[in-house]
């Protein structure tokens, strides 16, 4: 089994694409639907690499990757946006909420893995 | 007159015989010098010192040691009666006139005044002695007028008038003498007789008395007639004066008074009657012939020439002034006329700028009027008559209020205490604006200025108004007004609707990306065969699918990102970054269509290419749409970059052997939604807007790009990039 990735996605369809694609590659994957529970998911299981789309409910993602940076438990961990925001200064939104990468959704299956396993070493 | 005496005394001495017509003469003189005089208060003060000096017969000191003289028998005689005591103070003359000056001694005999002398002592009145000087010289000097004086020896008395007196005299005739000051005459005198000096300056009465024992004759050098008197210490403070003054006027009336007894003893002390009276009056006759006959003719000839050339000199001298004052008088009168003149040029002008000024307020294209503090119009202009359309008996005397100032203004405000404001101080409403009223009833708005007009103590007289007329301008403003207002409202619209295109537009963006991210997620992983094996049917279809949703992310894309740049929504970054590694990734990405497509795609990239400052991404998506373009549009041959760097730019060429652009079909090469072609056949993929969004972010990034093109033969599109880019 390789490294845990917790996937923050309240999409149906979205999160079943990404969780089919990162278990097809081995990957041990956890999912929370809501900005919320994603934090506690990510407290509780201190998993390796955290993808996170940025329109959720309850709490936006933003929010979600600032407030995983603030406590020390969490702060390590890097977190990659998943998003459909492609507008002005989203990316930089992203990246200054504390996420370490930012993949454009739709997502490419052909690249999506690569791109994913480049934050994964990284850490 | 005065020559008489001394000619007489002259004779005396040869003659004894002319006693007798001395006497007649010096009877002569008192009756000439016979003088008025009035009776004043007594000298308080007993004691009176008087000076003596050596200067007789006016003031001597005798063989026995007692002061002798004219002036003193006549100070004895005032001091009996006025019961004075005398004490006389012997020394030279100007050891007197020392003593005198500093209070030693009262009185001072035989002086002449001078305005000079009148500033140290006081003079009484009445004059004692005329006297006058003259020069005494041997017989053979040859000194026959002043003239002949020139660069002799003449002693004079120190501290004199006459050496004040001869010194100018002689300068006026611009001689060169030497003056020998001697304190006392009778050493004058020695000094003639020895030849010390060429003459001595005596006054005519010692000279008379004394010349001819020293040897020596009068000359014809005559001057500074003066009158002699007593000279008391400053302000006299003894009150001596008016005594002096008092006897003198009785003395001088009385023929047989001491005075003249005195005169008399004086000017004949040495003479002794020997002869008998008969021929004492036979002498008589004969000395009064002799002496009309040899003196009157022979001497006063002498004198009179000499006056008579003195007179010419004068008379010279007097021409000359009179000639320069004639000139002083033209000159003055030139420069009168010329003031005149100037004076009659001012009031022309004066009247000129009047008259300009008049004009000035009355036609200025301005309303002026003066009102009092009550409000009563005392003062308007031409300008605000027809304004107003008043005449000038309608309005002078009125109140503004009710003819030029309405009690209300249309909005409202209360003119009327505006004017009580403005009246009351006007430096305040210096500058203001309200509507005024014609006589028809039209309202006009008016810019005022107001200044207090003041007398002198300050109090206000009258308030001075000038106003301009602004009712245009003050409907222009209303109208500007709304026309601004009118703008903000659009503005506020437009801006509400670019918020909404913006929100529309990210919407837009983040629902149509959604459901591709599935489609073209599960397409993708089942063509990956993630989701199990599949047949060459269910692969080409889904493969069909793919592409389709991959065509319409790009339009989708490009539709994006089209509407943010002309939506000015598109910020572009400026970060260094390899741009080598860039067109190196670019090259990666687009390898797989040459390759498909069978084409040459190589590069050439000069080593100076390396970091830049630019936006990366953006700089990514004009090459691969370029290289894009270039394999899409190339069905054999190459496509080849080439990058190099020209100044401060980075050119990359992208450069095709592909069908090339028509020369007619450039202008639209770089507009939306045009791909050439796309009428005829369908023949290419693509959104039409690549080129144009190129276009568009090469200008964000301060850069540009350039098209060339043969038709059939291939193309070249260049990317021209600031290395630095600034930022604007």
């Amino acid at each position: 089994m390789k490294e845990n990735i917790l996937v923050i996605e309240d999409n149906e369809q979205n999160l079943y694409l990404v969780k089919f694609i990162l278990e097809k590659n081995s990957y041990q994957v956890h999912v929370a639907t809501d900005g919320q529970a994603g934090i506690e998911k990510a407290t509780d299981l201190k998993p390796d690499l955290i993808l996170l789309d940025i329109q959720l409910p309850v709490m936006d993602g933003y929010a979600v990757a600032q407030n995983l940076r603030a406590n020390p438990l969490t702060a390590k961990i890097p977190i990659v946006a998943v998003t459909s925001h492609a507008m002005v200064g989203d990316r930089d939104k992203a990246l200054s909420s504390g996420c370490n990468g930012y993949i454009e959704k739709p997502i490419n299956p052909d690249t999506f893995i690569s791109e994913v396993e480049l934050h994964l070493i990284k850490k | 007159m005065n020559d008489m005496p001394k000619r007489t005394i002259t004779f005396e001495g040869q003659y004894k015989k002319t006693i007798s017509g001395h006497l007649f003469l010096g009877v002569f003189i008192l009756l000439l010098s016979f003088l008025m005089g009035t009776p004043s208060a007594r000298a308080d003060d007993r004691v009176v010192k008087v000076g003596v000096y050596e200067n007789a017969p006016k003031v001597f000191t005798s063989g026995s040691g007692k002061p002798s003289g004219i002036f003193i028998d006549i100070i004895e005689y005032i001091a009996k009666e006025e019961d004075w005591e005398l004490e006389y103070v012997s020394g030279t003359w100007a050891e007197g006139l020392d003593r005198l000056a500093r209070g030693e001694i009262d009185l001072m005999p035989d002086v002449a005044f001078t305005a000079e002398r009148e500033k140290k002592y006081s003079f009484h009145k009445i004059q004692v002695l005329s006297s006058w000087f003259q020069a005494y010289a041997g017989r053979d000097s040859g000194i026959r007028s002043i003239l002949d004086l020139n660069g002799k020896r003449i002693a004079i008395l120190e501290k004199s008038v006459q050496q004040e007196a001869f010194t100018r005299f002689s300068e006026g005739f611009g001689l060169h003498i030497k003056l020998v000051p001697v304190p006392d005459y009778k050493t004058m005198f020695e000094m003639a007789a020895r030849g010390d000096v060429d003459a001595a300056v005596t006054n005519q009465f010692y000279g008379a008395m004394h010349a001819r024992q020293y040897g020596l004759v009068d000359t014809a050098v005559v001057f500074e007639p003066s009158a002699l008197f007593f000279a008391a210490s400053r302000n006299d403070p003894k009150q001596l004066l008016e005594a002096i003054d008092r006897h003198l006027s009785v003395l001088k009336k009385d023929t047989h008074s001491p005075y003249y007894n005195s005169l008399r003893r004086w000017t004949s002390e040495k003479v002794r009657f020997k002869v008998p009276l008969w021929l004492q009056i036979l002498a008589l006759i004969a000395g009064i012939v002799l002496f009309m006959s040899l003196a009157g003719s022979f001497v006063l000839k002498r004198q009179v020439n000499a006056r008579t050339r003195e007179l010419r000199q004068i008379n010279q001298e007097m021409e000359k002034r009179i000639i320069e004052r004639t000139e002083k008088l033209e000159q003055a009168n030139q420069k009168l006329l010329a003031e005149i003149e100037e004076r009659a040029k001012t009031q022309k002008a004066l009247f000129i700028s009047e008259t300009m000024y008049r004009d000035l307020v009355e036609s200025a294209n301005s309303v002026i009027l003066r009102w009092t503090a009550e409000g009563e119009i005392t003062f308007i202009n031409k300008f605000a008559l027809q304004f107003f359309g008043f005449s000038l008996e309608e309005i002078i005397g009125q109140n503004i209020i009710g003819t030029i100032v309405p009690e209300v203004e249309t909005s409202g405000r209360d003119l009327t205490s505006l004017v009580y404001n403005v009246a009351k101080n006007p430096k305040a409403y210096e500058g203001h604006v309200n509507e005024n009223i014609k006589k028809n009833g039209q309202r006009v708005w008016v810019a005022w200025t107001n200044k207090p007009l003041l007398d002198e103590s300050g109090q206000l007289v009258e308030i001075l108004s000038i106003g301009t007329d602004i009712t245009k301008l003050v409907e222009a403003e209303k109208e500007l007004r709304e026309t601004m207002m009118e703008l903000d409202r659009a503005k506020v619209r437009a801006e509400s609707a670019d918020r909404l295109k913006s929100a529309f537009l990210a919407t837009m963006s983040h629902e149509l990306r959604t459901p591709l991210n599935s489609i073209i997620g599960f397409t993708g992983i089942l063509l990956q065969r993630l989701g199990g094996p599949l047949n060459e049917e269910q692969e080409k279809q889904l493969g069909m699918v793919y592409n389709s949703a991959k065509h319409l992310l790009d339009l989708i894309n490009d539709v994006l990102d089209i509407s943010k740049i002309e939506a000015e929504q598109l910020n572009v970054v400026n970060e260094p970054f390899d741009l080598r590694e860039s067109i190196e990734k670019v090259m990666k990405s687009s390898q797989p269509l040459a390759d498909k497509k069978g084409i040459e795609f190589s590069a050439v990239i000069a080593p100076e290419i390396g970091w830049v400052t630019s936006d990366r991404r953006r700089v990514e998506q004009i090459l691969l749409n370029l290289i894009s373009n270039a394999i899409k549009f190339t069905d054999q041959g190459y496509v080849r970059l080439r990058g190099e760097v020209r100044g401060t730019d980075i050119v990359i060429d992208v450069r095709d052997s592909g069908i090339g652009i028509k020369q007619e079909d450039m202008g639209i090469l770089f507009n939306a939604f045009q791909q050439i072609e796309s009428g005829i056949t369908r023949k290419y993929d693509g959104t039409g807007l690549g080129l144009s969004i190129c276009k568009k972010l090469a200008h964000l990034l301060g850069g540009e790009i350039r098209v060339e093109s043969e038709w059939g033969k291939g193309s070249t599109f260049s990317l021209i990039l600031p290395k630095e880019r600034e930022i604007v």
